[in-house]
């Protein structure tokens, strides 16, 4: 079913640009350092090393998706505790001293078991990092589901990160900017809702989550009319 | 320069939409950069687009250089040197030299520094402008282009005392990040993917470059572009080739200019030309600083390019020739370590041997340098051209502006999209 023009609020579509300082605590060169680091860390630092990898330039598809299971494979060469960090999903947290707490847990038993501090050479410490993220407005407001289906293949894929990935950290029920606008339309596309709702971005590229989103919403809204 | 409208094509109508929709909040903003020399190195190359284009985006911005004698030249180098790890010794002499160089340039800066509202100092040589202007009323960034990751302590620690009072500074990678106060930035370098170093140019200028240096094209030809620099390891480039050419024919390119900035250039190439003194396959040339399209072609005329620096702050001439589809030998060192990654982009060296045998084993196996060479140049569309990194600088500037929190609105009368 076409979603018709409501009186609701439209979508405005924006889009963010992001810039990387460093995170506000020392390098670290051992395990043991990586655990101090991170219980003191401010959360911005956390949630970069966990959530922002998808909009940094990377050029392999990484073996794990959060920096700190990355450095411990490469660097640490413990590959047990890089598999216990690396499944780590930091959207299903409540709040970043969760997914902090969470951590600290995996380190403290990670210490408890090895025989030794695993220690890093120079130069291959791990680094914490921050980002900026500066939110600006792309001009495009959304009246229908339908001007969203069109519009989604036209999106930069950092509006994509901001409205789908980003969301999730600032609205009340960790969900994304498109479900919130929709579900509040005084006609609900089902299906369209159901589609999101199935994407597991956290093994996408944004790329790839662009053509997930592309593809779902088309194949919700064939010919303009929503699919049951 | 072109104006932006030119990058649509190259870099996707959607970065250039995004550079429009970041720079409406910052229309008037006056910015001023000021680096050490207009001509030769890669700072004067990035702001030779970098303040044009940021003019096509309404800001108000400029470029200024500061001024200095022979003996002023030769104490940032030895600053520079130091910086990168290099034993130097600054006597008192030479600090004299360069403050009060410094306090003649603050003499005609003042009044455009004092009245912008941000401003970018590049490298060493201009930093102490910040406490000559006290009367500054923008933001003061400190840009370093250099890697500082080991710099001798007391170098550092003097130039410390000029930089510390920043609002900010910039490194092109965490590695390089020094122990300050205020915040510290990351932003990689970039290329002008439209500029007469990097465009495409016709395969017949490619071939009357080669015939005017009298270089043959029937062999391979091995390629390192840069200034003469002993961090750029020219000897260590030629040691690997004569490795290389005990089993197989090829020809060296040895292309460089110098800076105004480099009085050390001169001492480099001479050690240079005696090393490659009898041997008529190693081609040294000293190229004018605005042979741009000579680079260009020698570049593309290329079968492998090395860039073989023991200390590298970005290394934009690994950026161009990977834009040119080139595999890229290049030493384990600073940002080189961004841009070549093993089996894929190139190779990373850490010896003339290494070196000598990665030649080799592209040039035996040239299947595998076309398929490094697409991914070289799509890795450098993706991550490395001027669009992302002029977005950046809006994006810091922004940030400056409106405070650093993890997230800022550009416009603050906007709300969050439902």
């Amino acid at each position: 079913m076409v979603s018709e023009k409501t009186d609701r609020p439209p979508f405005k579509v924006q889009d963010c640009a992001i810039i990387t300082r460093m995170g506000g605590v020392s390098s670290a060169v051992n395990l043991r350092e990586l655990r101090e680091r991170i219980a003191v860390c401010p959360a911005e630092t956390l949630y970069h090393h966990f959530c922002e990898t998808l909009v940094r330039p990377t050029f392999d598809d990484p073996e794990f998706r959060n920096d700190f299971a990355v450095w411990a494979s490469r660097h640490l060469r413990d590959r047990v505790l890089a598999e216990r960090l690396g499944i780590i999903n930091p959207y299903i947290f409540k709040n970043i001293d969760s997914l902090r707490e969470k951590v600290l847990d995996i380190l403290d038993e990670r210490l408890s078991e090895v025989p030794y501090i695993p220690w890093v050479p120079k130069g291959e410490e791990f680094r914490f990092m921050r980002g900026v993220t500066i939110v600006f407005d792309t001009h495009a407001t959304l009246e229908t589901a339908e001007d969203l289906v069109n519009h989604l293949p036209d999106m930069s894929l950092s509006a994509i990160y901001y409205h789908f990935v980003e969301a999730r950290r600032r609205t009340p029920d960790g969900t994304d900017d498109f479900t919130t606008w929709l579900a509040d339309l005084e006609e609900k596309p089902e299906e369209l809702l159901r589609a999101f709702a199935h994407i597991d971005f956290y093994f996408l590229s944004l790329s790839e989550l662009k053509d997930a989103l592309v593809k779902a919403a088309q194949a919700a809204f064939q010919g303009g009319v929503e699919v049951r | 320069m072109k104006g932006l409208k030119a990058y649509e094509d190259v870099a996707g109508l959607v970065a250039v939409s995004q550079l429009r929709q970041l720079a409406d909040d910052l229309e008037g903003t006056k910015v001023v950069h000021v680096n050490s020399t207009r001509v030769g190195g890669g700072v004067a190359e990035i702001l030779v687009w970098l303040v044009p284009l940021m003019q096509d985006l309404g800001l108000d911005a400029s470029w200024e250089v500061v001024e200095g004698k022979e003996d002023y030249y030769k104490t940032t180098k030895a600053f520079h040197n130091g910086l990168q790890g290099k034993p130097v010794t600054l006597p008192p002499s030479k600090i004299e030299v360069y403050e009060e160089t410094a306090r003649q340039n603050a003499e005609r800066l003042r009044p455009i520094l004092e009245e912008a509202d941000f401003v970018f100092i590049h490298d060493p040589q201009p930093a102490p402008l910040l406490e000559l202007c006290p009367k500054r009323k923008g933001k003061w960034v400190w840009r370093c282009h250099i890697d500082v990751s080991h710099p001798v302590r007391k170098v550092w620690g003097y130039l410390k005392s000029k930089v510390s009072g920043y609002d900010a500074s910039i490194y092109s990678m965490p590695d390089f990040a020094q122990s300050l106060e205020h915040p510290q930035f990351i932003i990689a370098p970039s290329i002008d993917p439209l500029s007469e170093k990097n465009c495409d140019i016709p395969s017949r200028e490619i071939e009357e470059t080669l015939e005017r240096y009298g270089i043959p094209n029937d062999v391979p030809i091995i390629t390192q572009v840069s200034r003469f620099d002993s961090f750029k390891d020219p000897i260590g480039v030629i040691e690997a080739f004569q490795m290389l050419t005990e089993t197989m024919e090829a020809e060296l390119i040895l292309a460089g200019g110098g800076a105004t900035d480099d009085p050390e250039g001169a001492a480099v190439l001479e050690e240079v030309q005696e090393a490659a003194q009898g041997n008529p396959h190693i081609h040294v040339l000293l190229l004018p600083s605005d042979a741009h399209r000579t680079i260009n072609a020698l570049q593309r005329a290329s079968t492998i390019v090395v860039q073989k620096s023991l200390q590298e702050g970005f290394g934009l001439t690994v950026t161009e020739a990977m834009w040119k589809g080139k595999p890229v030998i290049g030493g384990n060192a600073g940002g080189i370590r961004l841009q070549v990654f093993n089996h894929h982009t190139g190779f990373l060296v850490n010896s003339p041997e290494g070196a000598a045998l990665r030649m080799r084993e592209l040039l035996r196996r040239p299947e595998r340098m076309d398929v490094m060479g697409e991914t070289a140049r799509q890795f450098v569309r993706e991550n490395f051209l001027l669009t992302r990194h002029l977005r950046e600088y809006l994006t810091l500037m922004l940030g400056l502006r409106l405070g650093l929190s993890d997230r800022l609105m550009a416009d603050q009368s906007y709300e969050n999209p439902q």
